[in-house]
C-alpha cells in the first residue's frame, strides 16, 4: 500500500461503515449466487413433477397437489431411454477405471523414477488441453470405422480416457510427489519389490487423488456429447446426450415434462457427488494442473 | 534407489544383466509406466491430427470410401470460403465474450465463497453442481425456458421487458442467439474459474491481511495489494484454458441452435461438423480441423510467450 493515500475506508467511509457495507454486499452476493445456481435445477424439478398436459399448455411455478404427478418418470423405463442411460453408465464406469489405472501408473513413474525426457513428456501431455473434441472426432470417425471401433462403447471409452489424461496424470504425479519416499524405502528394506511398494504403500495413500481423478473422469464421461454424437451413430449403443437430442427431433410424443423427468434423473448422480465429495473435488483442483 | 542389480535374488526369475546393458533398469521401468498414456495419446491425439492432415489433402465424400488426391486445394477452398472467415469471427466473439463474462462472474463468486461464514458446504455444492451437470441438461432446460410455448423466460422477455415479440423464439432470432449462448454457457462454466481461484484464495495466509489491517489499509487496498497479485498467476492460466475450451465448444451450440438461425451462431467447430454431415465433404472438414488446430497452437504458444503463466504459478507456491 502506498504512503500517500489517506487512511480510512473506501470512499472515505469509516472502517466500521466499510465493514457494514462489505457484510451487506456479501449477503446480497450469496443470495444471488444461490438463486441463480439453484434456479434452473428447481425449475427442472418442478416441471418434472407436474402433469405433462399442464406443462405443455401453461406456466407453472410449483407442482401443487392438483397438478402433481410422478408418472413422468415412467419414461425411465421406456426401452429407448433406458438403453441410453445404461450406455452412459457403462461408458462412465469404463472411463473411470481406465483413467485411474493408467494415470496411477504414469503418475508413479513420473514422481519416483528417473528417465530421460521426463519433464518434456509431461509438457507434451498438456498439449492435450488444446485438442478439441471436434478436431479429434472428425478424423477418429474414419479411423474407428476402418478398425471396427465405430459404434462401440469401447471406442468411446478410449477416446474419453485419453481426453481425461492430461489432468489425471498431472494430478497423480503431483500428489505422489507429496508422499514421503521414506515410506516406500521402509517397505523395500523389508524386502518388498517396487511393485509391492507401489501397490501396498503408494496406492493406499493416494486415495484422495484417486477419488478426485475418478470424479473428473466421471464428469467428463457423463457430460460428453461431441464424441458420442460422432463415434456412436447407431441408436442402440449411443449415450444419453446425443440420444435424447435425436429423440426430441424424431419422436412423435415426448412432452417437456418427460424430458425434465429424465434430465432430473441424470442430474442426480452429479448432484450427490457435488454435495458429498466436495473436499475431494477441491483437492483435485488444488493441484495446479499446468 | 533402483532395484537390486546383478544376481537375481528371487529364484525362478530370469537373470537380466542390467550392469552390462546400455539402459538402466530404472529407465526401462520408468518408460514402461508412461507407455499406456503414450499409447492412448498417440491413438487419440497424434494419429487423428496426422490422419486429418492426410485426409485434408484429398477430396472425400463422407460416406464413400474413395479418396481422390487434391493436394492443397482444400486449404485454398477453406481460405476462400466466406463462411470460414465469418465462422472464425463468430468463434472469436463467442470465445472472448464467454471468457470475459466467466472471468468476472467466476472471480466474484470465488471472492464471496472465500469470505462466507455459514452455509459454505451447501454453497460449494451448488457451485460444483453447475459444473458437473451435463451440458445436454443445461441445454434442455434452456430450450424449455426460452420456448415461445410455455417458456418462462421467453414470456418475461416478451411481456415485461419487450426484448422480443410474443410468439418469437429468442434462440431462433439473429440478434439474441449469440448473446444467449454466451449467457447460458457461462452459467455452467464460470464455476471452473471459481474453483481454481478459490483454491488460490484459501492458500493466502491470513496474517497478510492482519498485517495490512494494522497498517490501516482498507478492504480495497487489501484486495489490490494482497489478493490480486496472488491470483494473477492462476487467472492467466484459467483465462487461457477457458478461451481454448470456449473456442472449441461444439456441444452446447449444437444442442441449442444447431449453428442457426442461418449462420448466426456457426463457429468453426460447428462449421467443421456441418461440413462433414451436411455437405458430406470429409476432406474439406479435415482441412478446417487442421486450420483450427494450428490457429489454437499458435495462439497458445503466443500466449505463453507473452504471459508465461506456468512460471507465475510456480512462484505462488
Amino acid at each position: 500500500m502506498s504512503q500517500n493515500e489517506p487512511p480510512g475506508g473506501v470512499f472515505g467511509l469509516s472502517y466500521d461503515g466499510e465493514t457494514k457495507i462489505f457484510e451487506a454486499l456479501k449477503l446480497v452476493s450469496t443470495a444471488i449466487i444461490v438463486l441463480v445456481g439453484v434456479w434452473p435445477i428447481y425449475w427442472m424439478t418442478q416441471l418434472a413433477f407436474t402433469k405433462y398436459r399442464v406443462v405443455s399448455s401453461d406456466h407453472t411455478y410449483f407442482p401443487w397437489p392438483d397438478i402433481f404427478t410422478v408418472n413422468n418418470f415412467n419414461i425411465l423405463t421406456d426401452p429407448v431411454m433406458y438403453t441410453y442411460i445404461f450406455n452412459t453408465t457403462v461408458v462412465a464406469i469404463g472411463t473411470i477405471v481406465t483413467v485411474i489405472i493408467v494415470s496411477l501408473v504414469a503418475g508413479y513413474g513420473l514422481a519416483r523414477l528417473d528417465f530421460p525426457y521426463k519433464e518434456n513428456f509431461a509438457r507434451i501431455l498438456l498439449i492435450g488441453y488444446l485438442f478439441s473434441p471436434i478436431v479429434i472426432g472428425i478424423p477418429l470417425y474414419q479411423i474407428w470405422r476402418s478398425i471396427g471401433l465405430l459404434g462401440t462403447r469401447i471406442g468411446l471409452i478410449i477416446a474419453l480416457s485419453a481426453i481425461s489424461m492430461p489432468f489425471a496424470v498431472w494430478l497423480m504425479w503431483k500428489y505422489i510427489m507429496t508422499i514421503p519416499e521414506a515410506h516406500e524405502e521402509a517397505a523395500w528394506v523389508d524386502g518388498a519389490s517396487r511393485w509391492r511398494g507401489f501397490r501396498d504403500v503408494v496406492v493406499p495413500q493416494c486415495r484422495p487423488a484417486i477419488i478426485a481423478a475418478a470424479l473428473f473422469a466421471f464428469a467428463l464421461a457423463w457430460n460428453d456429447f461431441t464424441f458420442a454424437q460422432i463415434l456412436l451413430p447407431a441408436t442402440d449403443t449411443t449415450t444419453f446426450a446425443p440420444g435424447v437430442l435425436r429423440e426430441m427431433n424424431q419422436s412423435q410424443f415426448l412432452p417437456d415434462a418427460y424430458l425434465m423427468a429424465v434430465s432430473l434423473a441424470m442430474t442426480l448422480p452429479p448432484l450427490l457427488f457435488a454435495y458429498f465429495m466436495q473436499s475431494y473435488l477441491l483437492k483435485g483442483f488444488q493441484v495446479r494442473a499446468l | 534407489m533402483a532395484g537390486e542389480t546383478g544376481e537375481s535374488v528371487r529364484p525362478g526369475r530370469a537373470f537380466i544383466p542390467w550392469d552390462d546393458l546400455p539402459v538402466s533398469r530404472e529407465t526401462v521401468i520408468g518408460i514402461g509406466t508412461i507407455l499406456p498414456v503414450a499409447v492412448l495419446y498417440l491413438l487419440i491425439a497424434a494419429l487423428p491430427i496426422a490422419f486429418a492432415f492426410w485426409a485434408s489433402l484429398h477430396n472425400i465424400h463422407t460416406l464413400n470410401p474413395v479418396w481422390e488426391w487434391a493436394g492443397f486445394s482444400n486449404y485454398a477452398q477453406v481460405l476462400e470460403l466466406n463462411r470460414f472467415w465469418g465462422s472464425l469471427w463468430r468463434g472469436i466473439v463467442y470465445m472472448v465474450g464467454s471468457t470475459l463474462l466467466q472471468l468476472a462472474v467466476g472471480l466474484w463468486m470465488a471472492l464471496v465463497l472465500n469470505r462466507i461464514t455459514y452455509g459454505q458446504k451447501l454453497l460449494t455444492a451448488v457451485v460444483f453442481t453447475a459444473y458437473l451437470i451435463p451440458t445436454i441438461i443445461v441445454s434442455l432446460i434452456a430450450l424449455r425456458v426460452f420456448d415461445p410455448q410455455g417458456g418462462v423466460f421467453q414470456m418475461i422477455g416478451a411481456d415485461y421487458l419487450s426484448l422480443w415479440a410474443g410468439g418469437e423464439a429468442p434462440l431462433g432470432s439473429r440478434d439474441w442467439a449469440m448473446p444467449l449462448l454466451i449467457l447460458i454457457g457461462s452459467w455452467k462454466f464460470s464455476v471452473f474459474i471459481t474453483i481454481f481461484t478459490l483454491a488460490q484464495l484459501r492458500a493466502i495466509p491470513n496474517r497478510f491481511y492482519e498485517a495490512a489491517k494494522v497498517c490501516g489499509a482498507n478492504r480495497w487496498q487489501m484486495f489490490r495489494d494482497i489478493t490480486l497479485p496472488r491470483l494473477m498467476g492462476i487467472i492467466l492460466v484459467v483465462v487461457l484454458l477457458r478461451s481454448v475450451f470456449m473456442f472449441n465448444k461444439f456441444d452446447i451450440i449444437w444442442q441449442l441452435t444447431q449453428g442457426g438461425p442461418g449462420n448466426a451462431t456457426t463457429t468453426l467447430p460447428v462449421l467443421a461438423y456441418k461440413t462433414v454431415y451436411t455437405d458430406q465433404a470429409y476432406g474439406l472438414a479435415n482441412a478446417i480441423s487442421v486450420v483450427m488446430f494450428l490457429f489454437l497452437l499458435v495462439a497458445a504458444v503466443g500466449y505463453f510467450m507473452v504471459f508465461n503463466p506456468s512460471e507465475e504459478v510456480e512462484t505462488t507456491a
